[in-house]
């Protein structure tokens, strides 16, 4: 498990100054532009075809593994949009739409000159495209087909599957005790399949409500309640003892 | 001793300039067009944002029956107005909690920045800010007095991690003095702060 996967409950960081920009610096508006595109374009979702050369899958699952792989020290140095450019970047050279070459040596362009204009092209189908996926989203819930495994009020614990490249449990919650606040009326699949970390396929999702006790022993605040939503995959049968 | 933690003196300048070639270049090669990004900006300024959430919690002010929509069907609720029907990406799915007398409500995503984009547009800074993700979860009282917001001890604090598919939001209290205020009047004390919990409404006499 990776560092990013457990930042609940960290210790030792400083306080909080809160920053209430969405973006710090005008060019952050752009990778965020690029990749809220990457994910109206691509191609698994139902909607228009366009003339848009983008031809691979590209989710925020993709954009999280990006996030998750890093070296966690990176994690922490680079701010949120400065990951998505290393990111966003890194998938385009990898599967081939620009080289490396292009990039930096478009890149030093820019820097000798930042008023250079960008170029004039494309076609209103793909901002069309673009605008309707905004609209309409993309739903993970699927039809029900089978019926949850837990009921509201029911003691579980939380499991420990391996994790490959890519979780949506985060890592504090892992062999802790929970309820079962909500069992979510639908189900819901994931962008991907997370292989032996257990999601993907449709499957019922739950709201779980943890005593901070549990999971911080003796080093949580008093006063409060912590709930996740979980996907059943993350969710075992309490043990006997815990369920009496 | 190690470069792992040094910047570029032009760190800023390095950024602009990378992610203008990168869009230079997927805009010849014609992956997006040259007005794609500027579009997506266009609807989280005037489409998507934070002055939708608004309109809902002022509604719910208003309206008592309309506020128990809001937090037990609230896709329902969201689909009463005019902004997307069915939620629009990063809405598909949204729960509301209220705040009340006895209960605050905090929203944090510690795994990343699962935020409501159709009734908040897109997370500031703090909300993606890895020490609030990690500090909020354990010690959120604390982190709370660090936005400037004290929490009574006898009041229970329930911090909700958006791990999964639902896109969560917070309807705070109606603020002492709002009587008789116009649905708009009351939009204007909603800030993002306060819709995700790290704050209250503002008082009128504020605004």
């Amino acid at each position: 498990m990776k560092l990013q996967h457990a930042l609940g409950g960290l210790e030792g960081l400083d306080p909080i100054v809160p920053e209430l920009r969405v973006f710090v610096d005008p060019w952050e508006t752009r990778i965020f532009g690029i990749h809220t595109a990457m994910m109206a374009l691509s191609p698994q979702l139902k909607l228009p075809a366009t003339p848009s050369a983008f031809r691979t899958v590209w989710t925020w699952a993709d954009l999280r593994k990006g996030a998750e792989s890093m070296n966690p020290f990176d994690y922490f140095k680079y701010r949120y949009y400065e990951k998505w450019l290393g990111g966003i970047s890194g998938y385009f050279v990898a599967n081939g739409y620009i080289t490396q070459k292009e990039l930096d040596d478009r890149t030093a362009v820019y820097l000798a000159n930042p008023a250079a204009p960008l170029p004039k092209a494309g076609s209103p189908e793909i901002d069309a495209r673009v605008r309707q996926y905004l609209w309409d989203g993309d739903s993970p819930m699927g039809p029900r087909a089978v019926e949850p495994k837990f009921s509201t009020g029911e003691s579980v614990m939380i499991a420990d599957p391996p994790t490959v490249e890519h979780t949506r449990l985060p890592g504090f919650l892992r062999n802790k005790k929970g309820v079962i606040d909500v069992v979510y009326h639908d189900a819901y699949a994931y962008l991907c399949s997370t292989g032996p970390d257990g999601v993907g396929p449709v499957m019922p999702c739950y709201c779980v409500k943890f005593d901070p006790e549990d999971l911080w022993p003796g080093n949580a605040e008093p006063g409060f309640t912590f709930y996740a939503d979980l996907y059943e995959a993350y969710i075992s049968p309490a043990p006997l003892a815990a369920a009496a | 001793m190690t470069e792992r933690f040094e910047y570029p003196d032009d760190r800023e300048a390095r950024n602009a300039a990378r992610v203008r070639a990168l869009e230079a270049l997927l805009i010849e090669k014609g992956v997006i067009t040259d007005a794609t990004v500027d579009k997506i900006m266009d609807v989280f300024t005037t489409e998507m944002g934070p002055f939708n959430g608004a309109k809902l919690v002022a509604r719910a002010w208003t309206d008592p029956a309309f506020k128990d929509l809001l937090v037990n069907d609230t896709m329902a609720a969201v689909a009463q107005f005019g902004f997307p029907k069915s939620g629009g990406a990063e809405g598909e799915h949204m729960r509301a909690v209220a705040n009340t007398p006895e209960v605050h409500n905090l929203i944090i995503c510690t795994l990343c920045s699962c935020y409501p984009w159709p009734v908040l547009g897109l997370p500031p800074y703090w909300y993606k800010d890895p020490s609030f993700r990690a500090r909020a979860a354990r010690e959120p009282r604390k982190v709370l007095k660090e936005f400037g917001l004290d929490i009574d001890p006898s009041k229970e604090i329930r911090t909700w991690d958006s791990s999964a598919q639902i896109r969560w939001f917070v309807v705070p209290e109606r603020p002492k003095g709002a009587e008789g205020l116009s649905e708009a009047e009351l939009a204007a004390l909603l800030t993002p702060e306060a819709m995700m919990g790290v704050a209250l409404a503002k008082s009128p006499q504020a605004a």
